[in-house]
């Protein structure tokens, strides 16, 4: 087995990237001795010859004649004795490997062809692409026109042509007086007058101050307030005595600003900010109804206040609502859902969010699974959950996620309000206070204790007609109050 | 406090200096100037009269003069100064930088660098510059844009007697290579030079003039220029700041900012052709530091991207001056 050796493309000078391979003076099997002429290459720049630098054999002719090569790809193999196709071939494709063939993989082998190709595709195609841009787009007619031979930017001329500023009277600020975008914007504008006023001085304060290193402000400070530079140690870069150096040594109030402003600005704190976006988000892109009605809470009331004479304790009407609220997404699971882009998730039980008010901001956290539990234990457990949400002690699942949100808002006296839906929950209930109004009960005038309820659907997933359904169940529940 | 010109100011420093430190020397084409000529080796004092006197009070040894060659003067002094002396360097012409280039930008400027901080180079080389008396393109160039580009070299340029003392007195005292550039037309310029020891900081700027509307940055020959300029705009109720940078690098941003910030206009002023030039270094800064506070475009007035004519018409047409500094403000004020 003899030695193989690569014949590559060579790199004339140090712009050359690639070579034409011109025709070969020596055929595959053929020796050639040293000083022979192997074959010609063309540049961009020149057509040279490559001769032969010792005694071989090119055992095999890879490059053709006419294609384009980058420097360092392999053109040939040379042998000074006899190798097997399959020598070659492996020595072949472990070139491949090699600096020069990596840049060879760029364009691969014929990547003149195929630029060439590409080249004779590009401007034809382009050429019907423009023909059939200039016959369909059809311009406004304009008897406004900018002479030709102007010269001016395309965005200043579609501006001076909007604006029929006649820019031959301009003098064009570009290269060459060429008209720019800020000379025709600055046409448009109306002229801005500058001087003609009364004498100023413009007298230096601080020139005595020169042999300090003061920034210019520090130093103008200090010329003000009569303070001895020569006594204050810079902390600025380098030593620098700064503005705030000047009003800390000298113990100056910091110089009264714009008169201040008639509010204080509270930075949002993250939890602000959290709710600001949820909501900003929910309220914007969420299509939002309401569905409103009255619940007659007599019975609840009546229910209530049985169990506290019997157990000295009882749940809020507040729990009673949110158990009401579970047990009719069970029967209504249309509305038990959260949304997501395409998706609607359709969850199996009813994790309902209460709407907590803390010092901080709103919280929601969740009553998981509400339906399998009984309104005490939701009682118990919304208490401790809003202790640890006032506390912060909240854990991010305990808050997070749910498919239903109840926001009770009566026991601050508000009748009645719609809630924005807590996102990407698909609705939310808002709860108002117990009232005694007067009302029509069989044919008779009568008083009764009602609740105004208001619930928010998002229309993507949820009709008027399931929130409806939802919202005669949970009357149903809230008013026949033993089935809770 | 005493009146003199910067050309006094200057002579004066170094005679202070050599006279404190025994340890600088000073370097330079005819700096003693008078050798072999009827009036003795001290009839001359330099071309600029900036050196007389100095042969006779500290003699041969440290008062060399050299052959006509920038890179012997700039390389015996970086030499000197590695070896433990502190040297002052004198070019004639600013346009024969390119003559000692390596020894300014690839050998003194490096130093301290490449020696991980273990040497230093205290060379102060005073560099004649700039146009407005006639000596043609190879004699008249500013070249201070280029030196303010190459890291390790300080760029110092006094414009009044008093700055002309307290920076050269700063630049010799200190450890690193200063390129102290004097405007050959500036060597006349009065004024009031504080007595005894008077350095002025690096890296500081001063302010020439005060005012709200514009700020007119600027070094040199044309700070005198744009002070002019101000002072005809407040005649009118328009006032500007007026900033003498006094030295390119380090550059005072503080100042240019903090004054942009006040006024929102900028214009730049810089005896440079326009291109990579002290004035789109400014206008660059400003423009990413500083552009919410802009209500205009910066205006950059600078010489034409040309040679320095010899022509005077010519010449004077290709220096900025205290008219076009002023169009300027008037241009960057009308912007609507």
């Amino acid at each position: 087995m003899s030695t193989l050796r690569a014949f590559t493309m060579p790199k004339w000078g140090i712009e050359m990237q690639e070579g034409t391979v011109g025709e070969w003076s020596v055929r595959e099997g053929e020796p050639f001795t040293k000083g022979q002429l192997i074959v010609s290459i063309e540049t961009d720049k020149i057509v040279n010859e490559v001769q032969a630098e010792f005694d071989s054999t090119f055992v095999r002719v890879i490059a053709q004649t006419g294609d384009t090569y980058p420097v360092g790809a392999l053109l040939g193999v040379m042998a000074d004795g006899a190798a097997s196709a399959a020598e070659i071939d492996a020595f072949v494709k472990s070139f491949e490997g090699a600096p020069g063939a990596s840049v060879a993989d760029r364009d691969g082998p014929s990547a003149g062809h195929a630029s060439a190709a590409r080249h004779a595709g590009g401007p034809s195609a382009a050429s019907a692409a423009h023909g059939a841009g200039s016959s369909t787009v059809v311009t406004a007619p304009s008897t406004f026109e900018i002479a030709a031979g102007i010269a001016i930017s395309p965005a200043a001329r579609e501006l001076a042509v909007r604006n029929r500023i006649d820019v031959a009277r301009l003098g064009g600020s570009g290269r060459n007086g060429r008209l720019t975008l800020q000379d025709v914007t600055q046409a448009s504008r109306p002229e801005r007058k500058v001087g003609g006023g009364s004498p100023v001085s413009v007298a230096i304060t601080t020139a005595t101050l020169d042999r300090f290193y003061a920034s210019p402000s520090a130093k103008r400070l200090a010329a003000e307030h009569n303070v001895n530079l020569a006594v204050i140690k810079g902390t600025g870069p380098r030593g620098r005595i700064s503005r705030q150096d000047v009003t800390q040594a000298a113990n100056l109030k910091p110089a009264a600003g714009p008169a201040a402003p008639e509010f204080e600005i509270v930075r949002m704190s993250a939890m602000r900010k959290a709710i600001a976006s949820r909501l900003s988000h929910s309220k914007a892109t969420v299509p939002h109804f309401y569905l409103r009605t009255e619940v007659n809470f007599d019975a609840l009331l009546a229910l209530r206040a049985g169990s506290k004479q019997q157990t000295g304790a009882a749940p809020s009407l507040n729990d009673y609502l949110v158990r009401a609220a579970a047990l009719a997404l069970i029967e209504v699971p249309e509305v038990n859902i959260q949304v997501h882009g395409d998706e609607i998730h359709r969850f199996r039980h009813a994790d309902v969010a209460v709407a907590v008010a803390t010092d901080k901001g709103l919280l929601t956290p969740i009553v998981r699974g509400a339906e399998t539990k009984p309104v005490a234990a939701i009682g118990n457990e919304l208490r401790h959950l809003a202790e640890r949400a006032r506390a912060g002690k909240l854990r991010p699942e305990e808050f997070e996620s749910g498919s239903f949100t109840v926001s009770n808002l009566g026991m601050f006296g508000v009748e009645q309000f719609d809630a924005i839906i807590n996102a990407p929950q698909g609705a939310i209930l808002a709860a108002g206070a117990t009232r005694r109004r007067p009302v029509e009960v069989n044919g008779r005038a009568g008083f009764a204790s009602l609740v105004a309820l208001s619930l928010s659907c998002d229309h993507r997933a949820i009709d008027g007609a399931v929130g409806a359904r939802f919202l005669a169940a949970l009357r149903d529940l809230l008013e026949s109050p033993q089935r809770l | 406090m005493a009146q003199l010109t910067v050309r006094e100011a200057i002579a004066q420093t170094i005679h202070d200096e050599m006279a404190r430190d025994p340890n600088i020397v000073i370097l330079g084409e005819d700096i003693v100037g008078g050798n072999g000529t009827a009036g003795g080796p001290e009839a001359i004092g330099g071309i600029w009269g900036l050196t007389g006197g100095l042969y006779a009070k500290f003699g041969p040894n440290r008062v060399i003069d050299t052959p006509i060659s920038e890179s012997c003067i700039v390389g015996a002094a970086a030499g000197a100064a590695l070896a433990g002396k502190r040297a002052i360097a004198e070019l004639m012409f600013a346009d024969f930088i390119g003559v000692c280039l390596d020894q300014l930008w690839n050998q003194m400027a490096k130093f301290r660098y490449m020696f991980g901080g273990r040497s230093t180079c205290p060379v102060t080389v005073r560099i004649t510059y700039g146009a407005g008396l006639n000596c043609a393109a190879q004699h008249s160039q500013a070249a201070y844009a280029m030196l303010t580009s190459i890291p390790g070299l300080k760029v110092v340029m006094p414009t009044t007697p008093a700055d002309a003392k307290g920076l050269l007195t700063s630049a010799i005292r200190g450890d690193d290579p200063v390129m102290f550039f004097e405007h050959k037309t500036l060597y006349g310029e009065k004024g009031e030079v504080p007595d005894g020891d008077y350095l002025v900081p690096f890296g500081h700027a001063r302010m020439v003039r005060q005012g709200k509307d514009a700020t007119i940055v600027t070094c040199g020959q044309l700070v005198g220029q744009a002070a002019k300029a101000a002072d005809l705009l407040a005649k009118e109720g328009i006032a500007c700041d007026v900033i003498d940078l006094r030295t390119t690098s380090p550059l005072d941003e503080e100042a240019i900012l903090d004054s942009v910030e006040a006024t929102g206009r900028l214009i730049v002023a810089d005896e440079s052709p326009p291109r990579c030039s002290l004035a789109s270094d400014i206008a660059g800064l400003v423009a990413s530091k500083a552009f919410a506070a802009l209500h205009a475009p910066i205006e950059m007035v600078t010489a034409p991207h040309t040679p320095v004519p010899f022509a005077r018409e010519l010449e004077s047409a290709y220096l900025p001056s205290s008219k076009s500094i002023e169009a300027a403000v008037r241009k960057v004020l009308s912007y609507r």
